[in-house]
């Protein structure tokens, strides 16, 4: 009885895990699939001819070099402040020494209940700020991630509270103690944290399609939004005859998409290991 | 203790002014004295108390739009005041009825199906033996959870729209008649269920492990000696204690239950109406409003509406749950 629930609990796992898997196959395979095989037959898990210009054509602009560029620049942005004003404030928080660290906690965790909405949100960015069509508009609200800095806060308070009372009494003031000893302790926190803002930042599309008017600022993920709404667009137009949609052909689209999430499977093994880590700290603290 | 360790102790309570498991409030010198002796800590949490000021609280200021008719060149100052009429138009426009209750079967669904195979598929990994098909499973259904929608938009494309769609190549493999999925509403629900469920199990698999991993070995180990199979120490002993984790993200979520998933649905549906009767949820309603029609104002109700309801809805959770096991609630 046992054993047939062992081979059912694998049976189902691998199933399970197949299913997750399938769709990043079916891309890869749509990518370097001749695209006149791709129009007779749909993707297939086991194309017959192969063929790479889909990668030829992309390569060939410059929009996936921007593109690339612009992904790039938010996300080391993005990551290397979010890290730093998230562990500060979560180093504050976490401190027993802060006489008002409730109050802080409370401001910060308070967003996670109740929020404006989306209208005075936009007037805020694009009014009041003014940051509309610059790359700000994407970093500046993603830096908010009330979580990770309650990651860091659970991760802060499990520091023995000697390793700061010992470095303050033999004479370092409190930056410096901050500086040479928490920080090198915390390294894996930080990890994670990185991480997690990293790929928040890599996968943003929303405050792009909000703010960003002049095309030449798409990040990755934008650009193959906009393939789609062009895709959607022209099949939607389809009935009224319209034929001046760039639809981009089916090899290409698939190209696209892995080229976007490329570093991310190329870094997943490394990567996960710290998502783990992450998400486990919150599961057993939270 | 020693001498040497007293000394250090009382050493340490004068510099810092703090006694050992002192509450705050509890030190004698004024806050404003303390903070300006040892002001540290309190000038690294600026930065970021400042970004959520900015971008969280000011923003709260903007819901006086929702009672207001909106007008860009005159500003919120300047825009005529209009009570609840925004609030009314809405209603009246019989859009409330289908909006809040896709949001809600939506989100009841994907609550529910995310837990149902996250939990089962936690507990079944937990029961595998091979480590190496361990690790690689979990490491495989984790990966869709790092996708964003817009990547996943393009695959479901792939699979169920075109010419050709993908799922309908294998349905008539198998003998069944091609679907046309853009133009079916009523199949759209479970279609974003299955879909939710292949991007989101990941995530609670490894939450509900790590909590499977904390449950004391003695327990296994005693029920082993007893005899029980092993289901019997799947449903007598893990899921029990599952549930207080279990009961957290779910209500973590049902207070998130006038959200809808706004980036998982505009991306893969962008604005279709033809889909509008079941996918069309508060967020991209209010998301539309804002965009297409510029109805600043109306489209604030809506939001701030949500944004209380959700509020509102947490608070009420928490407390009952509170009620049936402290342990179990978030704050």
């Amino acid at each position: 009885m046992d054993r047939l629930f062992l081979v059912c609990s694998n049976v189902f796992i691998g199933v399970f895990a197949l299913f997750c898997f399938l769709p990043f196959w079916m891309m890869l395979m749509g990518s370097i699939t001749n695209e006149t095989e791709i129009l007779l037959k749909g993707y297939s898990l086991f194309p017959e001819a192969f063929s790479l210009e889909a990668y030829r054509v992309l390569f060939r602009s410059s929009t996936i070099l921007r593109g690339y560029g612009v992904t790039s620049f938010i996300t080391v942005v993005g990551t290397a402040l979010g890290v730093a004003i998230s562990a500060l404030l979560a180093y504050s928080i976490a401190n027993k020494r802060n006489r008002l660290r409730n109050h802080f906690a409370f401001f910060v965790y308070f967003t996670m209940l109740f929020n404006g909405g989306l209208v005075p949100f936009y007037i805020l960015i694009s009014n009041w700020l003014k940051l509309s069509d610059t790359l700000w508009a994407i970093i500046m609200p993603a830096l908010l991630q009330p979580f990770l800095v309650f990651l860091m806060v659970s991760f802060f308070r499990t520091l023995p509270a000697e390793l700061e009372d010992s470095a303050r009494i033999d004479g370092a003031n409190e930056l410096k103690v901050f500086a040479i000893i928490m920080v090198p302790i915390s390294k894996p926190i930080i990890a994670t944290v990185a991480l997690f803002y990293a790929l928040a930042y890599w996968n943003e599309w929303f405050y792009g399609l909000l703010f960003l008017a002049n095309d030449q600022m798409y990040p990755l993920q934008l650009l193959l939004r906009r393939m789609i709404s062009n895709m959607m667009a022209a099949r939607n137009l389809i009935p009224a005859g319209a034929a001046t949609v760039n639809v981009p052909s089916l090899g290409i689209r698939m190209a696209m998409t892995v080229i976007t999430i490329g570093p991310i499977i190329l870094l997943y093994p490394y990567m996960q290991r710290y998502f783990v880590k992450g998400l486990t700290i919150g599961a057993v603290k939270g | 203790m020693d001498k040497d360790k007293q000394g250090t102790i009382a050493l340490a309570e004068r510099s810092t002014g703090v006694r050992r498991g002192s509450k705050p409030g509890r030190s004698k010198t004024p806050l404003w004295r303390d903070m300006l002796r040892s002001p540290f800590l309190y000038i690294i949490a600026l930065p970021g108390l400042l970004l959520y000021l900015v971008f969280s609280y000011i923003p709260m200021y903007g819901i006086i739009i929702a009672f207001k008719k909106f007008n860009i060149r005159e500003g919120i100052m300047g825009s005529e005041w209009v009570g609840l009429s925004n609030f009314t138009f809405f209603l009246k426009s019989g859009d409330m009825g289908r909006i809040v209750y896709n949001t809600l079967f939506l989100n009841v669904l994907f609550i529910t199906a995310t837990t149902f195979f996250a939990v089962l598929t936690a507990m079944l990994l937990n029961e595998l033996r091979n480590k190496y098909y361990k690790r690689v499973s979990q490491s495989i259904i984790f990966l869709p959870f790092f996708m964003s929608w817009v990547v996943v938009s393009m695959m479901v494309n792939a699979m169920l729209s075109g010419r050709n769609p993908t799922m309908n190549v294998w349905l008539e493999a198998l003998g069944l008649p091609p679907v046309d999925w853009m133009f079916s509403p009523e199949l759209w629900p479970w279609i974003l269920t299955v879909i939710r469920v292949w991007q989101a199990t990941g995530y609670g698999t490894i939450i509900y492990l790590a909590t499977i991993s904390s449950i004391p070995g003695e327990m296994y180990e005693a029920a082993r000696i007893d005899g029980a199979s092993r289901r019997q120490i799947m449903g007598r002993i893990t899921l029990p204690m599952l549930v207080p984790t279990i009961s957290i993200l779910t209500l973590l979520a049902v207070g998130r239950i006038f959200y809808g998933d706004f980036g998982m649905i505009y991306a893969l549906l962008g604005d279709n109406p033809i889909l509008y009767s079941t996918t069309d949820v508060i967020d991209t309603y209010v998301f539309r409003a804002l965009r297409t029609l510029n109805n600043f104002g109306m489209s604030a109700a809506v939001g701030l509406a949500q944004s209380v309801m959700g509020f509102v809805l947490i608070l009420t959770v928490n407390m009952i749950v509170r009620r049936v096991s402290k342990e179990s609630s978030l704050f």
